[in-house]
């Protein structure tokens, strides 16, 4: 007996939405015209959001396991490199509540799912990993050292609740995008706007004379966001949605739960 | 943080001292933690629920196996169950898996704790009894190394214990006391450990290859390692049943009476509770057999240990914190309102 499909595809439709989210997030956000804040997040659960559907339905599939085995690689390394710099600030305390280190987590538990995964001899070939539901005839795929599997369902399920009792806590600010010192999210970020009055208490001057930005939004006093930075004028409210650090919260919890079920299936 | 001046593009790192007024994310308190903890075990136990297994017959056919041994009224009960679930396996353990997930969920979410809280209570009541036969208490094969009482209601205690309302925050020795104050809930803990020293002098307990037989059958379908280190620890306990439930017995004692003691001796007391808990969840339990696939939860040893944690002596000068943050918290839903 396997995980019935239906359950599969309702979590890859949900993985979709995330990548739907995260993809609208950085059009919404326009990193590239020098907003300041999570590109490299959004990039990461767009990627993790496809591969996860494309593990769980096998109609999905979109990279071969050696695509997706570099990419997590390079992920996995890149917020390996934003946690050490976040370490250099704040020390063994981002292992617990550092801004990327979550991030960390999921590549690597990504990057771990493809290079660890061994699929029976009846299972087929196949470019991608053909999907956990199987399709008829096809055997359950299973992870090589389990282990790592559990740790990784343990740190994931404590990331989860973690998020949860931020997102609900005062002060969310988690998942920003910050653009002439204003928070993109606007007024319907929830509680997360009201932590960033902090972040906006110094006055914002605006146009050609000189804009004050934070360069870094922030999670708890985490440094949060990249570098990059440019005047211009807010998005369309309609953005304001997507960019709220309710909507980045979700996408991670979302993922976090998904992620942790994948694994446990395949232990 | 600094702040970042742009001025005509060009980009300037500046200092700045704001980055207090930014951090308003309040860390949680010790009991808040250990609130995210049970939820953490809450949603593994969910998404354990969904394994490949228990859509198959033969999680009914697991369950209809905590009925042999008990009363016919505690048994009866559970057969009738244990049919349901074999004939809507797929309908009924997506209900009960989710039901989990979002017990999890919602612990972990400030405004929904209580409830969530009080639905685990009552989820792992009935879990206890028609999943785990109530923890087998009624049976002779109880033991504290195959997880009696039953995993699952001490997922209950906590749920009691962790309540977010404080009857004596001010003088709180343990965040266990919070709730329900430090008498009741030091009584609930000997209740607790004073029944794994009863369960582990039970004859069954007590043979010469009990604990060997027990731990070595933990073996079987877990990696290489793990099955080592199990057959190494059966091996040791070989023909030793008796002696070593002695010693565990005493051991448990000692530790049912540890809350009672001075603080530096309790801490000691709660150091061996973790400890003990453990042993219990590495050798006993194989860390709920989960590596082999097909466990429901983490089993008891994993649950001893949050408890123990629930249980460690506060300092006096974060006891008398306690209530500055309980009132400086009026909206969060975990820690702000009390009962």
């Amino acid at each position: 007996m396997m995980t019935p499909s239906w359950i599969l595809d309702i979590l890859a439709a949900l993985m979709l939405l995330v990548a739907a989210a995260s993809a609208g997030r950085l059009v919404a956000a326009r990193p590239w015209a020098g907003s300041s804040g999570e590109a490299d997040i959004d990039v990461a659960h767009l990627l993790m959001g496809i591969a996860m559907a494309g593990m769980l339905v096998a109609s999905l599939t979109t990279l071969p396991n050696d695509a997706w085995d570099v990419i997590f690689a390079l992920t996995t390394a890149w917020f390996g490199w934003r946690v050490y710099r976040e370490a250099g600030r704040q020390g063994s305390r981002v292992l617990a509540d550092g801004h990327h280190m979550p991030h960390l987590v999921h590549s690597a538990a990504m990057l771990y799912m493809f290079v660890a995964l061994s699929t029976p001899a009846m299972a087929g070939g196949g470019d991608g990993m053909g999907g956990m539901g199987g399709g008829s005839g096809m055997a359950m795929q299973t992870l090589n050292a389990p282990v790592v599997a559990f740790i990784f369902v343990l740190w994931l399920s404590a990331y989860v609740v973690l998020d949860l009792d931020r997102l609900s806590g005062p002060g969310h600010a988690h998942g920003s995008y910050f653009f002439a010192g204003r928070s993109l999210a606007g007024a319907t970020a929830g509680v997360g706007s009201a932590s960033l009055a902090g972040v906006s208490a110094a006055p914002a001057r605006t146009g050609t004379g000189g804009v004050t930005v934070p360069d870094q939004a922030t999670d708890g006093g985490h440094p949060a966001a990249g570098d990059g930075v440019a005047a211009g004028s807010r998005p369309a409210a309609g953005s304001a949605f997507l960019l709220s650090p309710k909507v980045a919260a979700g996408c991670r919890i979302a993922m976090g739960v998904t992620m942790a079920f994948m694994l446990v299936i395949m232990i | 943080m600094s702040d970042i001046a742009i001025a005509g593009g060009r980009v300037a790192r500046r200092g700045s001292a704001s980055a207090d007024a930014v951090d308003s994310w309040q860390r949680p308190d010790a009991r808040r933690v250990l609130q995210l903890c049970l939820a953490a075990i809450w949603l593994l136990d969910g998404v354990l629920q969904y394994q490949s297994f228990m859509f198959s017959k033969g999680f009914g056919q697991m369950l209809a196996g905590t009925a042999p041994g008990n009363p016919g009224a505690v048994a009866r009960p559970i057969t009738w169950d244990a049919r349901l679930v074999e004939h809507h396996a797929v309908l009924l353990n997506t209900i009960f898996a989710t039901i989990q997930v979002l017990l999890a969920l919602g612990i972990a979410f400030r405004p929904t704790v209580r409830v969530a809280l009080a639905a685990s209570i009552a989820w792992a009541v009935g879990v206890w009894w028609f999943g785990e036969g109530l923890g087998e208490v009624l049976t002779p094969a109880a033991s504290p190394v195959n997880g009696a009482p039953g995993a699952v209601i001490i997922y209950a205690l906590l749920a009691v214990l962790l309540w977010p309302s404080d009857r004596d925050a001010a003088t709180a020795a343990f965040p266990a006391a919070r709730a329900v104050g430090a008498q009741v809930a030091r009584a609930l803990w000997l209740v607790l450990w004073g029944s794994l020293v009863y369960f582990a002098l039970l004859p069954g307990n007590r043979a010469p290859q009990a604990l060997n037989g027990m731990i070595a059958g933990m073996a079987s379908g877990e990696p290489g390692w793990l099955a080592a280190l199990d057959n190494h620890a059966a091996a040791v306990l070989a023909h030793q049943g008796l002696a070593a439930s002695i010693v565990l017995a005493v051991v448990l004692a000692l530790i049912a009476v540890g809350v009672y003691l001075p603080r530096p001796a309790a801490r000691a007391m709660v150091v061996l509770a973790i400890v003990v808990a453990a042993l219990i969840w590495v050798f006993g339990e194989a860390f709920g057999a989960i590596l082999a696939g097909g466990a429901t939860d983490p089993n008891s040893g994993l649950l001893l240990i949050l408890l123990a944690a629930a249980y460690w002596p506060a300092r006096a000068a974060v006891t008398a914190v306690a209530p500055a943050q309980t009132v400086a918290q009026p909206a969060d839903g975990a820690e702000g309102a009390t009962a």
